[in-house]
């Protein structure tokens, strides 16, 4: 059997073993390369400090799936040098936790700390504990609730928003404590179903985007004051009242541009918001001026993006099964850094790890929730495939919380993080 | 004889005078004319006797005159000379070949004088001759002179002969890169095959031939025969006997080298691809729906038809199970299920996004339904429009009943109910949105009638039936109005009123047709499988028919933006087509096959009922008889 000359290196200091080249079976896979650094570390520590770890093994910055030889020679590494093989901890397989069920589809999934928040069909967006305990329907909408965000939380009261297919956005206030809800304010505006909303990082303004091909700008701080609405002048005004949730709010600003709709909105920071369209392409716009600052081009139409500030690129996921990743500060507009090809229907949801540079989960009609490194742009590397129906949106939390929602009306959550001893 | 007789001496002569001529060896005929014959010895005339002896002279000398025999007549003479028998013996001796002398010995001994035999002493003992030994002065003379004249240049070396140039190069002018050079055209002599292991004196047993193979082979012509001998076997090789083909065999390669063709023909080397038009690739002509990406499902029986949105966003359905559904198109979501009196056999969204209104027509009913899906301003708006409806002074007689819904219905959607006499199998919009037209089945005058929604009034534009109306549509942009019957299109101008074109479609039996949205290109499917297509600026027969469905068509339709059309068929597939109409007059459309698509399963022997584009993206829709519509993107 052939041997290579490895080196083994890693970024945590903890793990660290002697920087001396092995000889070792070309055709290692990823566990004997795992026993291996175990053996040398449980060498180097005594037997008692040194717990068995599971390691993964990257070479050239891709994750090792087959055995080295096979991976050397897909990727046209020489075997006749020392290669460098820098390990880091496996991460877990993602632990599913609780399975809420829903009276109808689940359009959008929202956390925070401690809520979850969740639209759905029936008409209604609810609030869960992590448990799965319904703690709040919040019901006002007239049409399907497409997009729900949390706007922030002040102690016992929180914020949060949701868009619905009958033209608004209503910004709630739930009193936790009491758990009374209240709507303060409804945006009106749209002339078509609000698909997306975002709240900016400062929690003072947010952005909807809708399928009138139209962004628009609202402030997210609730006020006792009612915007003066022209449109509904001909309609009596009493009638008016009665149908309305809360005070009426009209936009700062409307971003127009896209020729199609608007199917994802985002704040990549305080002044800039990115949105993708059906028409093909994801705009960035400045909101101080309300310009269109640049333009990606796709070719396909897009379902969803999401931003990570970690490694300041986007991820789309669009209906032509692939996840890509952009870089928005690219000038020349339409550079796709990398394509994730997996899932076999539509991506209808992307989303990237926020703590996680590298780490990011899409949710696609073919029912399959996949999470990605993007170490390993050829293969996933744990596919969730609970979902019996159409998955419509995911969202991970923080502390390693993944959840995904979809057409059999379940929303799942696991548990997942970077390492054993971190959970 | 006469000669040798007359020119020699004889005894006889002697006996009788001399009577010798002396004329010498002429011909006696010169003389002819004369009375004598010659001239004797002494000069004298020697003339011919007075009568000649005839032919009974002759026969009677014959008869009487022993001697006759040897008697020869002297023609120099004229006489006749009786042989003496020394003469006959002599004559009877030269006849048998011998000698003529008696006393001749042939064969008298040889007496050698100049044998072949060297001998050891001269034949002469004389001395050579001294200058046979030495140099000859004269000769040197005669040379030096030679010399001396070739030194002075008096005698010139012989010319060398100016020759002709009596052979050239018959290939000199030749083009060596021509196709037809005389090396290129080289054919060499064919091989002779070389001989295997049949053609062996001890072959393996494998290629002896059995008795069933050697009886077939001798019965086989000469020409169908797989080997010219049979393979036989023998101990050694001293036994084979002597080839007994080998003359025929030599003489069949002879002919094989002379007869062998040693001239290339120059075959004209066409690719059959090459002759077929070149198309572009499909993967040249994205974007074009490729892959099924969503079932919308929930219909209970065979979705007969569908609608798309302006926006795109929403899709209707209606199906044999008496219910029109609306469906969200990004997620396949039904939005809503509407219950209608009867089976579905149409519906359309209207075209106008500034009015939201779907015509849905079952039996006898043609129903204008809200679906409550658009922008709320434009929902509202069309409820107003509806309601701001006045009644006309005058009823006017109307060839149908228009009606408002009860409660009930109203608060299902409807808006409008439109009763017809027969039932209705058709329904479609005029792009302005205010025009409707309804296809009846009906074999009278009353097939096509068009509706006025805003004055709620209908009228009857045909006056004359002029073969069963399949289906009807209206020109995108002018005011043109097309009919397809079973085998043909009408073309009318709806503001002269008159007949403009005929498209003859050359199928049976016409089951659906679409307008491409420049105007200028309608495609028609048809139950026996074919697909025309008419550029209506070239002629009235079709531009192209495509036959690549197996099974009756039953649906067609153009895409609004992109160069697409699509058909359905009842082999559960839909097919793609790449059609590119071109702003210049002077090119004809492109229509190039680029995808099939399948998914629907076959139910009650139907496949694809309808299909539809999205408005916007280069999607395609397509409802079946399995329930469900699928989205291929």
């Amino acid at each position: 059997m052939s041997q290579l000359q490895v080196r083994f290196f890693t970024e945590n200091a903890k793990y660290k073993v002697d920087d001396v080249p092995f000889s070792i079976p070309a055709a290692s896979q990823v566990q004997d390369l795992s026993n291996i650094i175990n053996k040398l570390l449980e060498a180097k520590h005594s037997k008692i400090c040194h717990s068995n770890v599971e390691f993964d093994f990257l070479v050239r910055g891709n994750f090792l799936r087959t055995s080295l030889v096979n991976h050397m020679e897909a990727e046209g590494i020489s075997t006749e040098e020392v290669v460098e093989i820098e390990y880091v901890q496996r991460f877990m397989a993602p632990q599913p936790e609780e399975c809420i069920m829903h009276d109808d589809w689940i359009s959008s999934v929202d956390t925070e700390s401690e809520w979850i928040l969740t639209g759905s069909y029936d008409k209604t967006a609810r609030i869960w504990t992590q448990e799965g305990k319904a703690v709040m329907t919040v019901a006002g909408h007239t049409d399907v609730v497409k997009d729900v965000a949390w706007v922030k939380r002040d102690g016992v009261t929180s914020l949060l928003l949701t868009s619905s297919m009958d033209q608004t956005a209503i910004l709630w206030e739930w009193n936790v404590e009491r758990n009374k809800l209240k709507a303060r304010h409804c945006c009106r505006g749209h002339a078509g179903s609000v698909d997306s909303i975002a709240v900016s990082p400062n929690q003072t303004k947010f952005c909807s985007g809708s399928w009138d091909k139209m962004l628009k700008i609202w402030s997210a701080v609730p006020t006792d004051k009612e915007d003066e609405l022209e449109e509904q002048r001909d309609r009596p005004r009493k009638k008016q009242k009665t149908e309305q949730m809360g005070l009426t709010r009209t936009p700062i600003m409307t971003l127009s541009g896209h020729i199609e709709a608007v199917s994802s909105v985002l704040w990549s920071d305080n002044e800039e918001v990115c949105s993708a369209s059906w028409d093909h392409t994801i705009r960035l716009w400045d909101v101080e001026t309300g310009n269109m600052k640049s333009t990606l081009t796709g070719s396909k139409v897009f379902n969803c993006i999401s931003y990570s500030p970690l490694c300041r690129r986007l991820a789309s996921g669009s209906t032509d099964r692939h996840v890509r990743l952009w870089d928005p500060r690219s000038k020349d507009g339409s550079l796709v850094l990398l394509s994730l090809t997996s899932h076999t229907g539509w991506v209808t949801a992307v989303r990237w790890s926020p703590s996680n540079e590298q780490q990011l989960i899409s949710g696609s009609l073919d029912c399959v929730v996949k999470l990605w490194d993007t170490r390993s742009c050829k293969a996933p590397l744990y596919d969730m495939a609970a979902h019996e129906d159409k998955v419509l949106c995911v969202d991970w939390r923080e502390d390693g919380l993944l959840l995904s929602g979809g057409a059999d009306n379940k929303l799942y959550t696991y548990r997942y993080s970077a390492s054993t001893s971190a959970a | 004889m006469v000669k040798f007789l007359g020119s020699s001496r004889t005894p006889a002569a002697f006996l009788h005078g001399d009577i010798r001529n002396t004329v010498g060896n002429v011909p006696m005929e010169w003389y002819q004319d004369y009375p004598h014959i010659g001239y004797d010895l002494e000069g004298k005339k020697i003339f011919k006797p007075i009568r000649n002896k005839d032919e009974l002279d002759e026969f009677l000398d014959k008869m009487e005159n022993p001697d006759y025999w040897r008697t020869v007549h002297d023609k120099m003479t004229s006489t006749d000379i009786r042989l003496t028998d020394e003469q006959i013996s002599l004559v009877h001796r030269l006849q048998s070949g011998q000698f003529g002398d008696v006393n001749f010995n042939e064969y008298e001994p040889y007496i050698d004088f100049f044998s072949g035999e060297t001998m050891i002493h001269p034949v002469t003992n004389r001395p050579q001759d001294k200058r046979s030994f030495i140099p000859s002065l004269i000769e040197k003379e005669k040379v030096s002179k030679m010399v001396h004249a070739i030194k002075m240049g008096w005698i010139k070396p012989r010319k060398p002969k100016e020759s002709d140039l009596q052979f050239y190069d018959l290939w000199a002018k030749e083009d060596p890169n021509a196709i037809l050079g005389r090396h290129k055209m080289h054919v060499p002599a064919p091989k002779m095959k070389l001989p295997g292991h049949e053609e062996s004196y001890n072959p393996p047993p494998e290629y002896l031939l059995t008795e069933e193979e050697r009886l077939a082979w001798e019965q086989q012509d000469p020409e169908d025969r797989k080997l010219s001998f049979l393979p036989q076997k023998f101990s050694c090789l001293r036994s084979v006997p002597a080839y007994s083909r080998f003359i025929h065999e030599r003489f069949e390669r002879c002919l094989d080298l002379y007869l062998c063709p040693r001239q290339r023909k120059m075959r004209v080397n066409v690719d059959p691809e090459d002759l077929i038009p070149k198309l572009p690739k499909p993967r040249d002509l994205q974007p074009f729906p490729t892959i099924q990406s969503l079932i919308y499902r929930g219909h209970s029986s065979l979705v007969r038809c569908i609608s798309l949105s302006p926006s795109g966003q929403w899709l209707a359905s209606g199906s044999d199970d008496c219910t029109v559904r609306l469906w969200e198109v990004s997620t396949g979501r039904c939005m809503k299920t509407v219950e209608v009196g009867g089976a579905v056999r149409s519906i359309v969204w209207n075209p106008n996004p500034a009015i939201c209104l779907v015509a849905v027509c079952f039996n006898e009913t043609v129903v204008l339904l809200n679906p409550y899906l658009a922008d709320k301003l434009v929902y509202n708006a069309t409820d107003q429009l509806i309601a701001s409806y006045v009644e006309p002074e005058e009823e006017r007689p109307q060839p149908v009943q228009w009606q408002v819904p009860e409660i009930e219905d109203s608060d299902k959607g409807f808006r409008l109910i439109i009763t017809h006499p027969k039932s209705v199998k058709q329904v479609t919009w005029h792009s302005k949105g205010d025009y409707l037209a309804s296809v009846l089945s009906d074999n009278s005058n009353m097939q096509v009638l068009i509706h006025q929604v805003s004055k709620r009034r209908s009228q009857n534009p045909f006056r004359k039936n002029k073969g069963l109306v399949q289906c009807v549509s209206f020109h995108p942009i002018r005011p043109y109005f097309f009919v397809a019957s079973q085998r043909c299109v009408r073309v009318y101008n709806l503001i002269k009123q008159e007949l403009m074109k005929k498209l003859m479609a050359n199928c049976k039996w016409i089951s659906s047709m679409a307008i491409h949205p420049g105007g200028d290109n309608v495609i028609c499917g048809s139950y026996d499988s074919r697909l025309s297509w008419f550029d209506l600026d070239l002629s009235t027969k079709p531009y192209k028919v495509l036959r690549h469905h197996k099974k009756a068509l039953r649906g067609v339709a153009f895409h609004k933006n992109y160069p697409l059309f699509a058909s359905g068929s009842d082999d559960g597939s839909v097919i793609v087509c790449h059609g590119m109409v071109y702003n210049d007059l002077l090119q004809n459309p492109l229509i190039v096959p680029v995808k099939v698509l399948k998914g629907h399963t076959l139910t009650h022997n139907l496949g694809v009922l309808d299909v539809a584009f999205h408005p916007t993206q280069p999607w395609v829709f397509s409802s079946g008889a399995d329930a469900t519509i699928r989205l291929f993107t």
